[in-house]
């Protein structure tokens, strides 16, 4: 599997997801509960009648959500990716350091406290999920600078303690709010403001493309922090930045989606599978790769049940564990 | 130095017989309640031993414990839940805890003779567990206003207060009736009840609540969804353009109306637009004679002014 991708082949994979992610972006505003020609969905997209439902469904209730959907696939398939190679360890998902459970505690904190406080559920659980990873830094620093084995016990440890205390604040709640809180634990998409897209969309941008830039160090660092410190790279600056800039895609995720499961863990190996280990090809294909699943899984999760809908989190879960074990097997096997 | 003479000798022994006869008469009498017990099917289908007066009562509901206030029995009331809140006496009584998982011990050490529990609130392994130690629970079980009424009936009976339970009924049931007769023929306003709206989860068509809606005249948007408590999309709901929204006020999680303004999807809604959007007081999710206060006050909503079903969308 680990064939030395060519710079040609890796443009085409490039190219082709991101004319895959065209497509599935554009077949996902077509389904929905509500069916509508694809001359509705053209003029909703481009129309003026901006009175008409069809313009609303599209411009303001699918196009907003896949656009999330892409926004936090991308962000929790590379912040993946780049927590395995810091972690050196395939188990790495965007969750293992702690960093949702501390969005998750933000959020049903803020539905516990009501009014105001409720309504501004993102930005309190963006600030418990900033303080959790502040937290796990400095309980994963030894001797100044980070430490691998250090970092993933101490991120699980604090996931762990945080679930803990989530359990326990639910128990406060009443059996409504816990019904509502449960389904944001468990990842939805479905509702997000302008104002939240038009800070997210550079924010998780900007973040990968941070990450990008020490996509050759995390190469040089898959051989071991020493070999890497031989060969020129500043280990310990290079570990902070990633952390750092994998914690914040995290963040940013969670604290407008909840807990997505299975995408950050799966995506990264699904690119390793295409375009090998070099992480400026792995990086950029988790980020198409995981827009893609997402706004696959969230279509799903919007259309199977409908009217009703499932939430996306449990579509991700379900349809990723088995993917997950197969592959297992296949590499194993 | 007397005292502890006598204590060693005869005085001690006629001591200890009086110990053990009123070891006996106290044996004595608890056959004798459970004698005076009769076993009945409670509306869960559970065999129960009622006691003919109880006189010792816990409410593991805060619509029971509002039943045994409105039947003026709030005095045989030793124990009731954290979230027991009306009459405002109920907050003062011993607490046992919340309906999923009250303290038995607490509710042992409170010696009731019945325990008063329902099928929605509480969870059957309590009544198993009560059952195991000698507490009777009896369950009670209203998913809808009619079986609500049925329920105060029938907690009369169980409690002995038959009378008192048929004339509350009868007032509250003409009140249901006027609120009926005042919206029938009205054209019935489309209603969206949000349970919660971070994703949006609605009342599925076997709910109190959406008894309570059809009873005020309201026509629930979510009658076809499966589930008590399904999500619906925000598509669908604006397809199916509700008239009115309304949200439950609880203490906690009541984002201001204003929020809805702002959301996409949300703020192109007619109800949002028309700021037709109300908070309802929580008793409408709570069997207890309040609900048709909550009754009247949504009929209010859905028919102002004793009459227009739909207010002109501006």
């Amino acid at each position: 599997m680990m064939i030395r991708a060519t710079r040609r082949n890796v443009l085409l994979v490039l190219i082709f997801l991101s004319l895959a992610l065209l497509l599935v972006g554009l077949g996902a505003l077509t389904m929905g509960s509500v069916r509508l020609p694809l001359a509705e969905v053209w003029a909703g997209l481009c129309g003026a009648r901006s009175e008409a439902q069809a313009v609303v469904i599209i411009r303001e209730i699918r196009l907003p959500r896949i656009l999330l959907a892409m926004l936090v696939g991308a962000a929790l398939a590379v912040s993946g990716t780049g927590l395995q190679a810091l972690l050196r360890n395939p188990l790495a998902d965007p969750y293992v350091l702690g960093i949702s459970s501390g969005a998750a505690l933000g959020a049903i904190v803020a539905f516990w406290a009501g009014g105001r406080v409720a309504a501004a559920s993102p930005l309190v659980a963006f600030l418990g999920a900033v303080l959790t990873m502040l937290w796990v830094y400095l309980l994963g620093r030894r001797a100044g600078r980070l430490a691998s084995y250090t970092l993933l016990l101490a991120g699980v440890v604090t996931a762990s303690f945080l679930s803990a205390v989530i359990l326990f604040v639910l128990t406060l709640l009443s059996s409504r709010d816990v019904r509502g809180t449960a389904f944001w634990l468990m990842g939805d998409l479905s509702v997000v403001t302008d104002a939240q897209l038009r800070l997210l969309v550079p924010a998780v941008i900007l973040a990968i493309a941070g990450l990008y830039w020490f996509a050759k160090d995390l190469n040089v660092l898959l051989l071991g922090e020493e070999e890497a410190a031989h060969l020129g790279v500043n280990v310990a600056r290079v570990e902070t930045a990633v952390y750092l800039l994998a914690s914040l895609l995290t963040a940013l995720a969670v604290s407008v989606s909840g807990a997505i499961g299975y995408l950050g863990l799966l995506v990264p190996h699904l690119g390793r599978m295409l375009v090998g280990n070099d992480h400026r090809m792995l990086l950029p294909t988790a980020a198409l790769g995981g827009a893609i699943v997402l706004v696959l899984s969230d279509t799903l999760a919007r259309t199977v049940v409908a009217p009703g809908e499932l939430p996306v989190g449990a579509v991700t879960a379900v349809a990723g564990a088995p993917v997950f074990i197969y592959l297992l097997r296949r590499t194993t096997g | 130095m007397v005292g502890g003479l006598a204590f060693l000798t005869g005085q001690a022994c006629w001591k200890k017989k009086l110990a053990v006869l009123s070891l006996l008469a106290a044996l004595l009498a608890i056959v004798a309640v459970k004698a005076s017990a009769r076993q009945i099917i409670d509306q869960t289908g559970r065999r129960v031993n009622v006691p003919d007066r109880p006189q010792r009562l816990i409410s593991l509901a805060p619509s029971i414990t509002e039943v045994v206030y409105a039947l003026g029995l709030g005095d045989r009331l030793v124990g009731d839940t954290d979230y027991c809140d009306f009459p405002p006496e109920a907050r003062n009584k011993p607490h046992v805890g919340a309906m999923l998982n009250p303290s038995l011990e607490r509710i042992v050490a409170l010696k009731p003779d019945l325990v008063l529990g329902t099928a929605d609130a509480n969870r059957r392994q309590t009544a198993d567990q009560l059952e195991r130690l000698g507490v009777p629970l009896y369950g009670l079980r209203a998913h809808t206003v009619d079986e609500t009424l049925h329920s105060i009936e029938d907690l009369g009976r169980i409690l002995g207060r038959e009378r008192e339970a048929e004339g509350l009924v009868e007032q509250l049931r003409a009140r249901i009736e006027s609120v009926e007769r005042r919206v029938a023929g009205q054209p019935r306003p489309k209603v969206l009840f949000v349970v919660w709206y971070r994703p949006l989860i609605t009342a599925g068509p076997h709910t109190f609540i959406a008894d309570v809606v059809a009873h005020a005249g309201g026509l629930s948007i979510s009658n076809d969804l499966r589930g008590e408590w399904p999500r619906l999309s925000l598509e669908e709901v604006l397809r199916r353009a509700p008239d009115v929204i309304l949200f439950p006020k609880t203490e906690s999680f009541s984002p201001g109306l204003e929020e809805f303004a702002r959301l996409p999807g949300w703020k192109e809604l007619r109800a949002v637009q028309s700021h037709r959007m109300y908070f309802l007081s929580e008793t409408i999710m709570r069997p207890s004679p309040r609900l048709v206060d909550a009754l009247e006050e949504l009929a209010g909503i859905l028919h102002p002014a004793g009459g227009l079903g739909r207010r002109p969308t501006q």
